[in-house]
């Protein structure tokens, strides 16, 4: 989906980018004093193989009174870069995809949607089948990491069948698209105009045989741990977030779902993850037996203010992934700005511990996996 | 409990095969360049109009080359020019940097071994700590994996510590950032010796498509790709103590 607008000066162009939001860091650490007041910093280092970034948790006595978050370690300026690579589609792109590993896919859609409808004479519209691609390569996306997640959620209640099924699967998954566009993440397929690869029919066979083969051993590994009692028992009522603060404080994707349609805790988060593997693989066959996105009509705006901008939105798998870009009348790039859906849900994560144990970060962190490097600011 | 235990059963043993069988890598997987040793500046031109990664390419003395340290393996200079193929050769991982470059004419390729005794006294027991830099996720993503029954890197003795005092090696992934380097420092001066380095990823390598940070020493093994794929990660961990 994506939004034109022209403006007619600069300032309202960059009153406009900042509507757009995002995730600001708190300004300083706010010390918590009392008698059983203590704080526990953790990172930027963290123990896994993860991103970094630092953790403050304000606690009174054994319970989490406040959890401040600090990102910017990884800051390394995408969108700058973006802008500085004017010209240059291909570095462009490359640029877009590392701005979040994970989310490579959709956001080279998002990229490509931008580039498509700020210059439709040089990026044409996608052929139906192309649009189809895309969408099979972000579907791909949403189930791998989604079962990566719950792996890792297993593993961290120490139900170690599940954990070790889910990394195998998820590795299937990211085969998949490897086997389709060359690379596990999907990186250097979907560009401006189309894709640099194509689906034929040989491999759409190949990878609905893939799927009938890989989708009843995650339903089994799935069902394993929703059955279980004792990971029920350690997911339900833990990092709830009410569906009124999940409306509050802004969150989106699957965290805003697991508030909206459940009630907001680990368990919500779980579960709707395991609602979006359904949906996706229902999109996966659809899209496999033939089915077409459609975009609706290609419109050739009047390019009118000074400036013009482009949002596109793209249906990541944690949520909408925006990216938004500027330019001057005559099709020069002067801003590019993303947001990924991780810059809204950070509060959520910081509102899901409040009250509970330090002991219990670990599985609210997961059940919402959030990107550090996507909130390049 | 009966049911996990049967579901355990049946899982059976899914570690593949390599190694030290091959492993099955995708069609289209993209590892080592080779380039025609007639290859012409003019060549070299059309390659670097469509290369996303500055200085990846180069033509110097007459000769053209690659640099697998910065290259993010996209393949688009392959569909820009007929001269420059990506063959099958995942086994990337090298000990010194200028062994990434990848020379126009070049075609016999054996992966270097190991010569330090003090990398190959870790045989059997190398444990990474793993530092994130500013990279995009991928790499520690594509790290973790080889904690999977896939690949299963506990086997040989390979495993993540927690803390840099249990480890031999940084493993590092991203360009580091400016806001990671005094992170990254501490935790490489937290590292008893002897220590090593591990540059993984074109980020690591050489800042990839960003701009890199200062390394706290030079990496001792280099492992390219963007993200390096699984095997090709495996396989240079074990050559590097062999
Ligand atoms: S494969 Fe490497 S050298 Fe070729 S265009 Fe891509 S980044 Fe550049
Ligand atoms: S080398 Fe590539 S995959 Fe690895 S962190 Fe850098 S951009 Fe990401």
């Amino acid at each position: 989906m994506t939004e034109f607008k022209t403006f007619p000066n600069e300032e309202s162009l960059c009153e406009y980018f900042s509507s757009l939001g995002g995730w600001t860091d708190p300004e300083k650490v706010v010390p918590l004093k009392g008698a059983s007041a203590h704080e526990v910093a953790v990172g930027p280092v963290h123990a896994g193989v993860i991103e970094p970034g630092h953790f403050r948790f304000q606690c009174m006595g054994e319970n989490v009174y406040n959890l401040q978050i600090f990102l910017g370690y990884q800051h390394r300026g995408v969108e700058d870069e973006i802008v500085r690579a004017d010209g240059m589609i291909a570095r462009q792109i490359a640029l877009a995809e590392t701005c979040a590993g994970d989310t490579s896919a959709a956001a080279a859609a998002a990229f490509s949607e931008i580039m498509e409808r700020a210059f439709p004479a040089r990026f044409p519209e996608p052929a139906p089948k192309e649009l189809a691609l895309r969408s099979l390569l972000i579907e791909l996306e949403r189930v791998a990491n989604h079962v990566g997640d719950l792996g890792a959620l297993a593993g961290d209640v120490a139900f170690l069948q599940t954990q070790a099924f889910c990394g195998r699967i998820r590795g299937e998954y990211l085969n998949m698209t490897a086997h389709l566009a060359g690379n596990r993440f999907g990186r250097g397929a979907i560009v401006p105009g189309g894709l640099r690869v194509t689906l034929s029919e040989e491999k759409a066979q190949e990878l609905k045989n893939w799927i009938k083969r890989i989708k009843p051993e995650l339903d089994r590994a799935l069902k394993l741990m929703f059955d279980n009692h004792t990971v029920c028992d350690r997911f339900d009522g833990t990092g709830t977030v009410s569906k009124e603060t999940a409306r509050a404080i802004g969150l989106v994707g699957v965290s805003r779902r697991a508030s909206e349609d459940f009630n907001g805790d680990v368990m919500a988060r779980a579960l709707v993850r395991r609602i979006e593997i359904e949906e996706a693989h229902a999109k996966i066959a659809a899209l496999l037996a033939g089915e077409h996105p459609c975009r609706g009509e290609a419109r050739h705006e009047e390019k009118s203010g000074e400036f013009f901008a482009v949002t596109s939105t793209v249906p990541a798998w944690r949520g909408p992934l925006v990216h938004a870009a500027a330019f001057t009348r005559d099709g020069k790039m002067i801003k590019y700005k993303i947001i990924d859906p991780s810059s809204h849900n950070w509060h959520g994560l910081a509102w899901a511990l409040r009250g509970e144990q330090i002991s219990n970060f670990p599985i609210c962190n997961k059940s919402f996996n959030l990107s550090y490097c996507g909130v390049d600011r | 409990m009966i049911k996990a235990l049967l579901a355990r059963l049946k899982e059976g043993c899914r570690t593949g095969a390599f190694p030290p069988a091959a492993p099955s890598l995708p069609p289209e997987f993209r590892g080592r360049p080779v380039i025609d040793a007639d290859t012409t500046e003019e060549d070299v031109r059309k390659m670097k109009a469509v290369c996303p990664v500055e200085h990846a390419l180069a033509f110097s003395n007459g000769i053209a080359s690659i640099d697998m340290g910065r290259c993010i393996f996209c393949g688009r200079c392959a569909e820009a020019s007929p001269k420059i193929r990506f063959t099958k050769e995942y086994r990337l991982g090298v000990f010194r940097r200028e062994d990434l470059i990848v020379k126009a004419g070049e075609k016999d390729y054996t992966p270097p071994r190991q010569t330090d005794r003090e990398a190959r006294a870790l045989k059997g027991s190398l444990h990474l700590r793993e530092v994130s830099a500013g990279g995009c996720a991928a790499c520690e993503l594509d790290a973790n994996v080889l904690g999977t029954p896939a690949w299963d890197m506990a086997r040989f003795g390979i495993r993540f510590a927690a803390s840099p005092r249990h480890a031999d090696a940084i493993y590092l992934t991203g360009p580091v950032s400016a806001n990671m380097q005094t992170a990254l420092d501490k935790t490489y001066a937290a590292m008893p010796e002897p220590k090593f380095l591990i540059a993984a990823g074109a980020c690591a390598i050489s800042g990839g498509l960003y701009t890199q940070g200062n390394l706290p020493a030079e990496p001792a093994l280099f492992i390219p790709g963007c993200p390096p794929h699984p095997a090709t990660t495996l396989e240079a961990l074990l050559r590097f103590t062999s």
